[in-house]
């Protein structure tokens, strides 16, 4: 798949730029934090598939294995790009 | 969150965030998920989501991934996903309840043959912050013997959907959120349309984009406003199109944003630019 990066937009000012859905930000649509791909996308594993095992630090800098930890419930995974910016 | 508990699942943040900037950003929401660091995108890259936009020497963005939640059932199976391409956007919290539950299918009184659509839209949530999701759900109930048609069909047919206005300038609509679908091969002309039937629930995810808000002495606002629309059929004949407006004015309120620096709608300190000249120090000297 090969992904291209949604550039499309226009400055309307100095640190004020606007991307394709109107929204605005003090980068351009396509810098840095701003990546968006165009078109399709990889969005990971299928409906329908097992979620894929995740073992990594908690923010106690406990490891956390999420299907043990999850004890048999259902779950919302949230992938959000950061919590600082 | 406590209506996820009531729902009885789980949540889980994964960023690639240090712990230590989770643990702060968990204390000054007074969040209670469970946050997960990914300090190496290892996980980000073994869902395949890793954002490859963005060289590898572009710091500290490198190692984001693509921003999307999923949800499984108690077998850890997935049950829905949500991905849109622009980050900006995400989904709201009633989304993400509604895909836990699973849409319940209520088995209501029906009418013999011949009764009518019956439709009702609501918004689900009770404000439109900026790049928050919010979902405009249709309930159809369709007599027995008849379906609703899913896109594409061929012309003089009507599908079912959801559509705003063109005027609902600012508000923007996302990738429609529909149920199953059976394939139907019409007698006439062998065309195989994909159909609905029984108890439909169609959703359009809308944002808005900051230029949508109304401001008056009450706060900010914004309307939504569109229509529903479908065609009715039975392995005969079709009913005409059928259409019902809607128009939702709500509190537009700012989203949450990171106390990278100061300015409306930023939340209580939780050391945002100390960590961040940290990730980029640490993201540079790696290279």
């Amino acid at each position: 798949m090969q992904i291209q990066r949604d550039t499309r937009g226009v400055e309307l000012g100095p640190n004020q730029y606007e991307d394709a859905e109107g929204y605005l930000a003090p980068l351009a649509a396509g810098s840095g934090p701003r990546s968006n791909p165009l078109g399709e996308f990889p969005t990971g594993p299928a409906i329908g598939e097992r979620l894929p095992d995740v073992v990594t630090s908690d923010s106690d800098g406990r490891i956390v294995d999420l299907h043990h930890d999850r004890k048999s419930q259902p779950v919302v995974l949230i992938f959000t790009r950061s919590v600082v910016w | 969150m406590t209506e996820f508990e009531a729902a009885g699942a789980r949540v889980y943040v994964l960023s690639y965030d240090e712990a230590d900037a989770q643990a702060d950003y968990k204390a000054a929401h007074n969040a209670n998920f469970t946050m997960l660091s990914d300090p190496n995108s290892d996980v980000i890259r073994s869902f395949g989501i890793l954002n490859t936009t963005i060289p590898e020497d572009d710091h500290p963005w490198y190692g984001i991934p693509y921003p999307g939640v999923y949800i499984t059932d108690a077998e850890g199976v997935i049950t829905a996903k949500f991905f849109e391409n622009n980050f900006t956007v995400r989904p709201g919290p009633e989304q993400l309840l509604a895909a836990v539950r699973g849409e319940e299918v209520l088995l209501k009184e029906r009418s013999g043959a011949g009764a009518e659509v019956a439709v009702e839209i609501e918004l689900e949530g009770d404000s439109l912050p900026v790049g928050i999701s919010r979902e405009i759900v249709a309930r159809f109930s369709v007599p027995e013997g008849k379906h609703l048609y899913n896109e594409p069909v061929p012309e003089g047919l009507v599908a079912a959907g959801i559509e705003l206005d063109e005027q609902s300038d600012g508000v923007i609509a996302y990738t429609p959120v529909t149920p199953q679908t059976r394939s139907m091969t019409l007698s006439g002309d062998g065309h195989t349309l994909e159909v609905y039937e029984g108890d439909v629930v169609l959703r359009l995810p809308v944002a808005q984009n900051g230029r949508a808000m109304e401001k008056d002495d009450d706060g900010r606002w914004v309307s939504i406003s569109g229509r529903v629309q479908w065609q009715a059929c039975d392995s005969e004949a079709c009913g005409l199109p059928g259409e019902q407006s809607f128009s939702f004015r709500v509190p537009a309120e700012f989203t949450v944003m990171a106390d990278m620096g100061p300015g409306e709608g930023r939340v209580p300190s939780m050391n945002g630019a100390t960590h961040f000249k940290k990730m980029t120090a640490r993201r540079q000297t790696e290279v």
